[in-house]
């Protein structure tokens, strides 16, 4: 129940109603007072008097706590009413992120798949014509498009950490430039030409957060930025410190987002109704990255800007559970 | 010409085997397989090899059960293969005693470098008193840090978590582990100040914090320091 003064009221009523019958009973004194002054009787205090007034006391008191007690039921009633709605409003919310998801899933798992089994097939059919170069570049194509789905489905897999329907996670205190550092190393192995230029704060930042999956926010975008601005130019990692959040940018300077994609970036639906669909893995990568971060309270910007695109994102940093950073660290020296 | 070096892999996939199989043998190792735990683990007894791989998914038992049971007489170096991708699988893993684990999938050439460094800190887990990787040495004895030849000034504590990253370079060491070694065993479970000292130690070391040459973190799991290149 919330604290406002009216809810404070009801709760209290016992006491509020007899004080305000307290207050009431001024109206029947003064009835009896013109009453004894009209008819020149003295004010008297005689036990009919008495009882005639508790007795009206009585009844206030009854009459004001039916009142209150009705009110509040009326409160309660309509919060039950509201919290309803908004759990109504948040589930509809998942739902409707479950839709996205799965409208990507299911586009971006028939491509790859259609690769691989249209390789197998060519090469179990025609194998003995075949050139072992033309060999080699089936069993390629086999290969990327396999370590692609298995991407994707790392992806899916972290999606699963994020629980029920409103969409809690688990945080812990992570430092960003660990996490930074790991997503980079895995970008690394998986595109050793993939060059990315990282600014981060020289303070040292600890931000709550879910680690696996806000490192899959960054391989994600920085992926994107790899796969879909259309050059390899090295592309920008920065990240800036505010008093209550901290953001990150991935910008690349490429060819930037088509307008009509802008829009639908994140809900998975852009490219269904598009035309081309040679880039594939737009949609669940970006849906998924939304998901994560608005599992954090944090938001998830992309733009363009003169020379490509942007893709910003924010985590608020809580005060509460802070670490003392100077304490322990100095406690446990020498 | 050297005896091989025999591998016993522990795998209950079919295709996987086969796969890991053909690698090694290719690579000039002797693999053994063993497609359950208790099998693996008899193997192991009668066949002495010098490196196991063990996967945590079997049909007869856990992967963590074959842990326990391998480490309770062997020191054999054990690589985990998983599928599991939780970090806390891997840390119990390697907190009962694996040597390093390999998250499927992973290529032919990640696999070798596994088991070199396996067999590696079987080998020369005394010797070597010197840590060596691109600009940075670590002297045991001297307790001396170079960057680019020059000194870094590192605190005790520094150190201490410097020196037993360099000594098992090339390892996966849990925060766990880390923390009992250095702190003792009743430091609370709060890794914070673990966290913190490696902060630091990576400001005074590393050229972009964000970007670690010598100090890699594994999420949720430890550190790992860059194998050292004078074993």
């Amino acid at each position: 129940m919330r604290h406002d003064p009216i809810s404070r009221l009801f709760r209290h009523r016992y006491p509020y109603a007899i004080l305000l019958s307290f207050l009431c009973m001024a109206v029947p004194l003064f009835f009896y007072y013109i009453y004894c002054c009209i008819s020149d009787a003295a004010i008297v205090v005689s036990p009919a008097v008495v009882a005639l007034s508790a007795l009206c006391f009585v009844c206030y008191t009854l009459v004001f706590l039916y009142i209150l007690d009705h009110a509040a039921r009326k409160s309660a009633r309509q919060e039950i009413l509201i919290a309803e709605h908004e759990k109504k409003l948040a589930e509809a919310e998942v739902e409707k992120m479950r839709a996205n998801l799965l409208r990507a899933v299911s586009h971006d798992l028939r491509t790859p798949l259609t690769g691989i089994i249209g390789n197998c097939y060519a090469y179990l059919e025609n194998g003995s014509f075949l050139q072992q170069s033309e060999k080699d570049e089936l069993v390629k194509n086999i290969s990327e498009d396999s370590t692609w789905l298995l991407h994707m489905v790392e992806n899916l897999l972290t999606v699963t950490r994020i629980r029920g329907s409103n969409l809690s996670i688990s945080t812990t205190e992570e430092s960003v430039e660990e996490i930074i550092g790991e997503a980079l190393q895995k970008l690394q192995s998986r595109h050793p030409g993939f060059e990315i230029h990282v600014s981060v704060p020289e303070e040292f930042l600890w931000i709550p957060m879910d680690a696996i999956l806000i490192e899959q926010v960054m391989i994600n975008l920085l992926e994107n930025a790899y796969f879909h601005s259309g050059t390899h130019l090295p592309v920008d990692l920065i990240v800036t410190n505010s008093p209550d959040h901290v953001s990150f940018t991935v910008r690349d300077y490429g060819t930037g987002i088509p307008d009509a994609q802008l829009e639908h970036l994140f809900d998975g639906a852009g490219y269904t109704n598009n035309v081309p669909d040679a880039q594939k893995g737009m949609g669940i990568g970006l849906t998924i990255c939304k998901t994560i971060i608005a599992a954090h309270n944090g938001t998830l910007i992309g733009r363009n800007h003169d020379k490509g695109a942007e893709f910003i994102f924010t985590l608020p940093k809580k005060k509460a559970g802070t670490y003392e950073r100077k304490d322990s660290d100095t406690a446990h020296r020498g | 010409m050297n005896a091989k070096i025999r591998i016993l892999l522990i795998e209950d996939d079919r295709s996987i085997c086969s796969f890991i199989t053909t690698t090694l043998c290719n690579n000039g190792y002797l693999v053994t397989t063993a497609a359950s735990g208790t099998e693996g683990i008899s193997l192991a007894a009668s066949n002495r090899p010098d490196v196991i791989l063990l996967d945590l998914g079997l049909p007869d038992m856990d992967g963590c059960e074959v842990i326990q049971k391998l480490r309770s007489w062997t020191g054999i170096p054990i690589i985990v293969i998983s599928a599991r991708t939780t970090e806390q699988d891997k840390v119990t893993a390697l907190d009962l005693g694996a040597d390093d684990y390999l998250t499927k999938p992973f290529g032919p050439a990640e696999l070798m470098a596994r088991i070199r460094t396996g067999l590696r800190h079987q080998h020369n887990l005394a010797s070597g008193r010197v840590y060596k990787a691109l600009g940075l040495t670590l002297d045991f004895e001297k307790r001396l840090v170079t960057l680019d030849g020059r000194e870094v000034h590192l605190t005790q504590i520094e150190y201490q978590l410097l020196s037993l990253l360099a000594e098992n370079s090339g390892r996966v060491l849990t925060y766990t582990y880390i923390m009992n070694s250095i702190w003792g065993p009743y430091m609370d479970s709060n890794n914070q100040i673990l966290r913190v000292n490696m902060a630091n130690i990576r400001r005074k070391l590393e050229k972009n914090p964000a970007l670690p040459q010598y100090v890699y973190t594994e999420i949720g799991v430890g550190y790992r320091m860059r194998e050292n290149e004078l074993r």
